[in-house]
């Protein structure tokens, strides 16, 4: 399991790293903006507030090495610091409010975008030369289309002229939270518009790739052999061709899952769903810095997490990992 | 010096004729339609983001008395809440959402190049850290880092926001250049230029960097792609300046004013269409780039599930010839196979007839690009386009019927067929063993898909028999391929070629990868197997000398064609035609006595050049006037003494041409 160790132990410096990023960043930024923060919320905010962000930004003459170690001590104890625009809540509980939300969200739309996209892939890499390859040109459109956009439009035509889907929400709010049908379908039927924009601008993103991965697999040595062998055809595309093609497609998972990140954030805010993403734009919009970065610093985490799932099947998928050296 | 990139990102040998043909038409792959609609469309916007506003000079931001009018002769694209032209905003979107765009890229574009060149030609420690740098920013989500850092930015105008947007965008193009840097470092040339001293940022310029432009170009338009969704996200959000009027800044106020929510889509559609048209223009072009560095991804028309046949009126049950004898298994004849169509198309295989006798060894010899792996891929039907044969028969005899065409049979009769009467062994054990699978699976899925009713029993053990007569330990069964030696890997490829029995064995170049201890082995076991199994064999190789110790009969290809052939002992006794009787010079027998080696001056045939005389006149030793002018046809000798079967495609040993 070295392959494993080593990339756990990536993720560890990745996650150090964003973490070293968060604290650097305002305190890099050109024409100290927490000194121009700080006059503009001057009045606006609670003097608590103004103190916890004072500390919070090391304006209080500490040395940055002390103020990175507080920072660090902090972060361990679950503490990002105290949201404004909600305050005195402190940042985490805003977020975990939130998080379950998108994870189930993106995390469903993700799985059932690379589950729909890797298969039509599969596919129209099979049938290259067919009317298949009229895939390409319409599902490249789609990923280039930005997802609020889209998101708006679906939201206008379906749920706004048709009403077939709610407008706005993550649940009808006269229902209470919990696990019972009434408020499990509703949230179901507020999911699907956001779910669908996003699955709709992603799939074109494990689509693509793999049918040209499959194209590449098929002149592959063991793919012609497995022909030779006069296999029967779904066993050639599937436990020869595609079984190969798709591990790129696992391994390339990180890049491609920062581009769902970034959309369904978008995508969040044009649904009003109760997720992070939608957090993190009331946070933009109420300049809540805090919020702001504790909201990166938590879908950072996430990401990773999600990453390092996916390094768990490419090592299922792929014996050549699991060599012991 | 692009082409050159090609080659190296291809794993095929240049020398095949598939890869000669697709070389030719890389730039088909910039022509394809796709690629054509790509650049149309990136024209206009070009042009529309250049010169729009200077033409269309209606003031974006100037208010008017046509509020929110649908789209119209003076206002096409209609007119905002209050009054403002969306036509002349969409125009100046198009210039600043451009800018950012092509900015931002050309700054990521700097950033990964500077990255990737430096971690894959210096290596070591800050290959390592450079590129862990660039894997730590491509795992961090880039919207989120965007917000924040513009969330803090004093000024958000379109530079500051392209600049922030290149900081998160560069670490996947670095870390494909640095890849494929590593890669072309390693390459002779480079080697060699590091050897003379040349200095590293000449070579990383000069030679390196060339080679590495599709990747470049394909990553920056990537990123213009990237940067403009991103810039239109983060001023859809109102982190940047949205008095300018970017895509997204027009977006913005559409939905602040309700655009859609009061019916005025007009005011909303254009923007978002005008970024997914970009973004669909600039993958088009990708995809050509994409289709130039991937030769395989350029071949069109085909799917594996329709083979191309050769179409033809006559019955599937050949009539069977008054002369062949019983003993035939598998008769070609004129069997001509071309890469590419009309008058480009290179003839690979140009007319060649052949026999296989029940249990015999027929070697086939000839270099590489004579056509020999392109006989053997015909004679499985596993060609590929470009690659299609155009005329000829494969007639295979069973025991018991009359014979079939193998050129004629469908789908379902084709699988039938393979592996139970005709398996192949391919040059490279381990590309011909699929990397994720057990052995045990790969050896018994054939037997699963042929096998009527065979239990799970039974096929275990038949792999088990299988594994044996091959000198494979049963217990590497449950191994992987990368688990297993170059040797090991090679016996697999046999036992599973002989899982179901076959009648005929083709081997192509089957142990060229091996040591010659290993190679030896290997070879003894198939020819024992053959004497036990009774299977005949169709041995393709280079190494003519080899075939002369297994083979009973040899056939020599040059160019496509057979120019001698005859049983291995009359053409080891006295090879007649020059080209043969340079090959038997060119390699050392496993056994017996060593040879001078003189090989064969002259570089292999370009079979594109079509000649009017015999192919091999420009390397021939003997050529006359009349090689240039005639092409010789196979055929028996003039010499009074020559044994019938033994046949000559030169002009020296046919009447009125001889000396
Ligand atoms: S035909 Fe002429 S050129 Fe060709 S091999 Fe014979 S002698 Fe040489």
């Amino acid at each position: 399991m070295r392959y494993l160790a080593r990339r756990f132990a990536f993720y560890v410096v990745t996650a150090w790293a964003a973490l070293t990023l968060n604290f650097l960043i305002p305190r890099l930024m050109p024409g100290d903006p927490v000194q121009a923060l700080l006059s503009r919320f001057r009045g606006r905010l609670d003097p608590r507030a103004t103190e916890a962000l004072t500390a919070m930004f090391g304006l209080n003459d500490e040395s940055m090495w002390s103020q990175y170690r507080t920072y660090l001590v902090d972060l361990t104890k679950g503490d990002f610091g105290l949201s404004f625009t909600f305050f005195p809540t402190p940042v985490s509980t805003v977020i975990l409010d939130s998080l379950l939300w998108t994870i189930v969200l993106v995390g469903v739309s993700t799985v059932v975008s690379f589950a729909v996209g890797t298969l039509l892939g599969i596919v129209a890499g099979w049938r290259r030369g067919t009317r298949w390859d009229h895939l390409l040109p319409i599902t490249t459109f789609f990923s280039s289309i930005p997802y609020f956009w889209f998101g708006l439009i679906v939201l206008f035509v379906l749920s706004g002229e048709l009403r077939l889907f709610p407008l706005a929400g993550g649940y009808s709010s006269w229902l209470s939270v919990d696990f019972s049908w009434p408020f499990l379908s509703s949230a179901f039927k507020h999911a699907v518009l956001p779910g669908l924009t996003i699955v709709v601008a992603s799939v074109a993103g494990w689509l693509i790739p793999m049918r040209n991965m499959m194209v590449t697999t098929m002149s592959d040595d063991y793919v012609v052999l497995a022909e030779a062998k006069g296999l029967s055809p779904r066993r050639v595309m599937l436990n020869y061709a595609a079984r190969n093609a798709i591990l790129p497609s696992v391994a390339t998972f990180t890049m491609s899952l920062g581009f769902v990140v970034g959309g369904a954030v978008l995508t969040e805010i044009v649904f009003s769903y109760p997720g992070i993403g939608n957090t993190l734009y009331q946070a933009v919009i109420n300049e809540d810095f805090p919020l702001m970065q504790g909201i990166f610093l938590i879908i950072t985490f996430v990401v990773l997490l999600a990453n390092f799932l996916a390094d768990l099947v490419y090592v299922w998928l792929d014996p050549r990992t699991r060599v012991e050296a | 010096m692009a082409v050159q990139a090609v080659a190296g990102a291809t794993p095929e040998p240049a020398a095949r004729p598939e890869a000669v043909a697709a070389r030719r038409s890389w730039f088909a792959g910039l022509r394809s339609a796709k690629t054509i609609t790509g650049l149309a469309i990136l024209g206009v916007f070009v042009v529309a983001g250049a010169f729009g506003p200077m033409v269309w000079r209606t003031d974006p931001s100037a208010l008017s008395d046509d509020v929110l009018q649908p789209p119209s002769g003076a206002h096409w694209f209609g007119t905002t809440q209050t009054g403002q032209d969306i036509f002349a905003q969409v125009l100046v979107g198009t210039r600043v959402s451009l800018l950012v765009g092509v900015t931002a890229a050309v700054m990521a574009t700097v950033l990964s190049l500077i990255v990737g060149l430096t971690a894959g030609y210096v290596g070591g420690l800050t290959d390592e850290l450079l590129s862990a740098l660039a894997n730590v920013f491509l795992v961090i989500p880039a919207l989120p880092l965007v917000v924040v850092l513009a969330g803090y930015l004093p000024t958000r105008g379109s530079l500051t926001v392209a600049v922030v947007i290149s900081l998160t965008g560069w670490s996947w193009g670095a870390r494909i250049l640095r890849a494929q840097t590593l890669s072309i470092r390693r390459r002779d040339f480079i080697e060699a230029a590091r050897a003379t001293g040349e200095r590293p940022a000449r070579i990383l310029l000069f030679e390196i960097l060339p080679n590495e432009m599709a990747i470049v170009a394909s990553s920056f338009l990537f990123t213009i792609v990237f940067a403009i969704l991103t810039q239109a996200g983060l001023a859809f959000l109102g982190l940047s300046d949205v008095t300018t009027w970017s895509w997204g800044g027009i977006l913005y106020w559409a939905q602040n004013n309700q655009a859609l929510q009061s019916g005025a889509w007009w005011w909303f559609v254009p923007p978002g269409l005008c970024i997914a048209l970009i973004g669909t223009a600039l993958a088009f072009v990708n995809f050509g780039i994409d289709e130039y560095v991937n030769p395989r991804l350029r071949v069109r028309g085909f799917h594996p599930r329709k083979s191309r046949r050769v179409r033809r009126t006559a019955p599937k049950q050949v009539v069977q010839d008054a002369g062949a004898a019983g003993d035939v298994l598998l008769e070609v004849t004129g069997l001509r196979v071309d890469y590419g169509d009309g008058p480009n198309a290179v003839h690979a295989v140009d007319g060649v007839d052949l026999v296989l006798r029940r249990g015999e060894v027929l070697g086939v010899a000839g270099e590489s690009g004579s056509g020999k792996s392109t006989l053997a891929y015909a004679i499985t039907r596993l060609l590929r386009p470009p690659g299609q044969v155009v005329a000829g028969e494969i007639r295979y005899w069973p025991t018991s019927a009359g014979p079939v065409d193998v050129l004629k049979m469908s789908d379902a009769e084709l699988r039938a067929f393979r592996w139970a009467q005709l398996a192949i062994v391919f040059q490279s054990a381990m590309n011909s063993l699929n990397p994720v699978l057990r052995l045990r699976e790969q050896l018994g899925d054939a037997l699963i898909d042929h096998g009527p009713g065979m239990t799970p029993g039974q096929r275990q053990k038949r792999i088990a028999e299988v594994m044996t007569m091959v000198g494979l330990p049963t217990d590497r069964a449950d191994a992987y391929p990368h688990e297993l030696s170059g040797g090991m890997r090679q016996r697999a490829l046999i036992a599973m070629a002989l899982v179901l029995e076959p009648d005929i064995l083709v081997l192509d170049e089957p142990t060229t990868a091996l040591d010659v201890v290993v190679q030896r082995q290997i070879l003894t076991k198939i020819m024992n197997l053959r004497e036990q199994l009774g299977f005949a064999v169709v041995f393709i190789t280079h190494d003519l000398s080899l075939l002369i110790e297994v083979a009973d009969r040899i056939a020599v290809m040059y160019a496509g064609r057979i120019i001698e052939t005859s049983t291995a002992k009359q053409l080891y006794e006295a090879p007649r035609h020059p080209y043969s009787d340079g090959l038997l010079h060119s390699f050392p027998l496993l056994h017996g006595p060593r040879r001078v080696l003189t090989g064969i001056p002259g570089a292999p045939p370009d079979l594109r050049l079509r000649s009017a005389g015999c192919a091999f006149q420009p390397r021939c030793t003997q050529a006359m006037a009349a090689c240039t002018t005639t092409i010789p046809l196979l055929s028996a000798t003039n010499l009074p003494t020559e044994a019938p079967d033994h046949q000559v495609a030169c002009l020296l040993y046919q009447d009125g041409e001889g000396r």
